[in-house]
């Protein structure tokens, strides 16, 4: 059973680097014609031999499965392959790039996460009462706006019209800080903006799967009988009611983390948040294979490796599962 | 101690109005237990719902549930959060989701007692250890979770967990659905014995008769939302008063071992709301109770019956009958002051060796017979003569021999129809049609060349039915019938008892079956009379003659047929 689902994420692995290595080399255009032309500011031109020369660098005149074959290689040694647009490393880009984007993702699932569900859980309790009815009709709201308009809300408002937040970054550029502190708070301050947006987003879906799966619950038996035994309100909602609502709650959660590194994707963009979202968004620009394709398998990674983590934890949460 | 009054229960959604409960009435002293039985969908568990106070918010309630004085209605939710579990408490209905499915079965048991009785952590535990005990299970059941209980363990789990805070009043829902035999026995023993010790009055909700015998002193009836009838458990068993409750009785298996199960007929017609709710299914139905609501009246001391016609009516009665037959200066005693008494839609079983008097007596009871003395009335009339033999709704007769109580040379319309012929009932085409219904209801063909047979062509099967058909015609509210399955073959006897079982139960008379088959009385009757040398000698309902007869002759008859 076990090593069932281990050979099951096994294979999902390899299709994921596999469309990975393709859908590039399906992709229109050229890497060495985009760098010599007049993309930005580079202006660099290239010859035909030293185009020739770079391709050979890069395994590119070499038949494709061969280059599939070094790619499979190299992945399984952890190497990514080097920018050809940055001149770097692509493992060592993205690294630096990871835990920006990493730690918006998380705390937003967190925070939207808890207000979604204890919402939903409110909702739920009060169901069909006028705060449930209005609480419900303004998530239906938030959740079916795209992230990226919030984003560009929060933008105009706050920061551009009002000017409370930073028009965009991650810190101040160039900074001197006095203290860690004054770090920190630079960096929650830049990141306050592209945290709440994707909070908002992601408190919309949290909201409606509390609610709906803590009306299911409510109907059931043992509501029943906790409620005859004469317990507290707190107890019967929260120890009762959400424990049995918890297991699609959770699995939202991580199926969001997954959704939310999509999500801040575009919302980093907004903002110029330095996360992978923008470094994503120049890769493409540029036809940086190498360099997208990391990003790709990177992002693709990180979601099912949530779904992995969903299904362990079903486990521990319902132990009626074996 | 628990008093409820006028409590109704009304579920509204969709724009309907269901009447789950209605109106009903009763108390409870320290100690006391009472059943309430039903079919499923009569209100109970809303009844038990509705004394914890957590019927859902669609659920409208009135009337007043008096707990010590204390009017629970009147209470906070957060007040009667206080009264919940610690003084009333409730044994569910075992169901698999009835436990929180993710929480041990120590948790569950422990945060009532922390919660009502104020309990630290670690005596709480020690207690729910206790609980566990005192039901019979292993203190280790503790740590396991719901799904990993068998069905018998969880209703434990449930028994122990509504005594966690020593209630006073418990209320259990169908304690032992879907248990198998030996862990019913075993909860209804447990269930009884902690009642003894720990004296608190006590609610059994249930459908099965075994269980309220069991558990309960008293009982109530309930169908549709309205108690129909209340009264001890014992008296009510032995004598229903109300048509519903004896239908309920013929409907279980655990009263009539031997007899054949007939269930209540289903209603025919849409109940109204302003007459009485068993109306559609009644047998002894008539026009009031289609507009009139029955109120719940003492009919006895300690039985209360909410029928308009006072519950079961009395059909027939008859006391001190005798009557003698002189031959050649031999007096011959066929009747020595007998007595009988027959409720409409039921069987009595007249039996008695031949040459016992059986015969005269039903002869007697018909009216075809004069008695030397005594007094018989139908429906409070005393009998004179063939006045209720020669009318409809009245007494019928079907004898033995289906050979001779028919002409040999009438078609079968003419052995049916002539009844009505003779009494000049009905025009021509109602005639034949009540014929032909009466030749459907025997499961007889209807058709013409059928119709136009002569009955000597028929097998002694079809001319029994016919037989019976022709009483039927006249829709007699008394049928007696005369050792009439005594010349036929196994099989055809068969299907004519099925036959006559199947009409009585679903037209709804009462009937006198005469025989000296002790199997057959015990297969179909509901009342046994027990006839010896023109004596009535023992009388009862059929269950507990068969399983404890008194009287020597009985016992005797019993084991000469080799059933005792």
């Amino acid at each position: 059973m076990r090593y069932q689902k281990a050979l099951k994420y096994l294979v999902t692995f390899f299709c994921i680097i596999t469309l990975n290595f393709f859908l590039p080399r399906i992709m229109p255009g050229d890497p060495f014609y985009f760098l010599s032309s007049e993309q930005g500011e580079v202006t660099v031109t290239y010859s035909q031999e030293e185009i020739d020369r770079f391709k050979a660098y890069y395994g590119l005149d070499k038949p494709v499965l061969a280059q599939y074959g070094s790619y499979l290689k190299g992945i399984i040694k952890g190497d990514l392959g080097y920018s050809i647009y940055f001149g770097s490393d692509v493992r060592t880009i993205i690294k630096n790039r990871i835990p920006w984007s990493v730690s918006l993702v998380l705390l937003s699932v967190i925070i939207g996460g808890g207000a979604g569900t204890l919402l939903g859980c409110l909702s739920a309790w009060q169901r069909g009462k006028g705060s449930d009815k209005v609480l419900y009709g303004i998530m239906v709201v938030i959740s079916e706006i795209p992230a990226f308009l919030i984003g560009i809300f929060f933008l105009f408002y706050l920061a551009a019209r009002q000017g409370i937040f930073p028009l965009s970054g991650g810190a101040k550029p160039f900074a001197d800080y006095a203290s860690w502190a004054d770090a920190v708070l630079d960096i929650v301050y830049h990141g306050f903006l592209p945290t709440l947006t994707l909070s908002a987003v992601q408190m919309g879906g949290f909201y409606l799967i509390a609610r709906n799966s803590m009306i299911t619950v409510m109907s059931k038996d043992y509501i029943i009988t906790a409620k005859a035994k004469g317990l507290s309100t707190g107890r019967i909602l929260f120890r009762h009611a959400l424990s049995n609502a918890a297991l699609p709650i959770v699995t939202q959660a991580f199926y969001s983390l997954g959704q939310a590194v999509g999500g801040t994707l575009l919302v980093e963009n907004v903002f110029k948040y330095p996360g992978l979202g923008s470094l994503m968004r120049q890769a493409v620009m540029v036809r940086d294979y190498p360099l997208i394709q990391g990003i790709f398998l990177t992002v693709t990674f990180f979601v099912v490796i949530m779904n992995a983590v969903v299904d362990i934890l079903y486990k521990k949460l319902d132990p009626r599962i074996t | 101690m628990l008093k409820v009054e006028n409590l109704s229960v009304t579920y509204s959604g969709d724009g309907q109005k269901t009447h789950a409960v209605r109106e009903v009435s009763f108390s409870l002293e320290q100690g006391q237990s009472m059943g309430i039985i039903g079919e499923s969908g009569s209100g109970k568990t809303t009844l038990g719902l509705a004394i914890m106070g957590i019927l859902s918010s669609t659920a409208k309630v009135t009337g007043t549930i008096e707990y010590n004085k204390i009017n629970l209605r009147e209470l906070s939710a957060r007040q009667l959060d206080m009264y919940r579990w610690k003084h009333i408490a409730m044994v569910f209905q075992n169901g698999l989701d009835i436990l929180n499915p993710l929480m041990t079965v120590n948790e569950q048991i422990k945060e009532c007692i922390i919660r009502h009785l104020k309990i630290k952590n670690h005596d709480a535990d020690s207690r729910v250890k206790e609980l566990l005990e005192q039901v019979g299970l292993d203190a280790s059941v503790a740590d396991n979770l719901p799904h990993q209980l068998s069905g018998g363990m969880r209703q434990r789990v449930l028994i122990a967990m509504a005594l966690a805070c020593d209630p006073k009043v418990l209320i259990v829902d169908e304690p032992t659905s879907s248990l198998d035999a030996i862990s019913k026995a075993e909860i209804i023993e447990l269930l009884s014995r902690l009642q003894h010790q720990k004296r608190f009055a006590m609610i059994v909700i249930s459908h099965d008769f075994s269980v309220i015998t069991r558990l309960a002193s008293k009982m109530c009836v309930m169908y549709r939302g309205c108690i129909l009838e209340e009264g001890l458990t014992r008296d009510i068993l032995e004598n229903p008063l109300h048509p519903y409750t004896r239908g309920l009785i013929n409907s279980s298996p655990s009263l009539n071992p031997y007899q054949d199960l007939w269930g209540i007929p289903r209603a025919g017609e849409a109940t109204t709301d302003e007459g009485c709710s068993f109306f559609p299914r009644c047998s002894q139905r008539s026009q009031i109770c289609k507009n009139q609501k029955p109120k719940l009246k003492y009919a006895s001391l300690e039985r209360k019956v909410a029928c308009n016609q006072g519950g079961i009516i009395t059909l027939l009665e008859a006391w001190g009958i005798n009557k003698t037959y002189s031959f050649k200066g031999n007096k011959i005693c066929a009747c020595k002051d007998c007595h009988m008494s027959i409720r409409a839609g039921e069987i009595i079983a007249l039996i008695g060796q031949s040459g016992s008097g059986k015969t005269t007596l039903a002869s007697i009871l018909s009216g075809y017979l004069e008695p030397e003395s005594g007094n018989i009335e139908f429906l409070g009339q005393t009998i004179k003569q063939h006045e209720f033999t020669s009318k409809p709704k009245g007494i019928q007769m079907v004898f033995q021999d289906p050979f001779s109580s028919i002409n040999d040379q009438f078609t079968v319309m003419q052995a049916v129809k002539e009844p009505l012929d003779i009494l000049k009932l009905y025009n021509t085409d109602e005639r034949i049609a009540r014929v032909k219904q009466a030749l459907i209801d025997v499961e007889l063909a209807s058709d013409d060349t059928f119709l136009n047979r002569r009955c000597f062509t028929l097998s002694g099967g079809q001319r029994q039915r016919v037989a019976i058909a022709r009483s039927l015609v006249l829709e007699p509210r008394l049928l007696i019938a005369d050792e009439i399955s005594s010349m036929l073959d196994p099989s055809t006897q068969a299907n004519i008892l099925r036959l006559l079982k199947g009409l009585q139960n679903t037209l709804g008379f009462a009937m006198i079956y005469i025989t000296h088959d002790l199997d057959i009385a015990r297969k179909i009757a509901d009342k046994l009379y027990i006839m010896h040398k023109g004596e009535i000698v023992e009388t009862g309902p059929a269950w507990k003659v068969f399983d404890n007869p008194e009287s020597e002759y009985t016992r005797k008859l019993m084991s000469k047929a080799g059933l005792a």
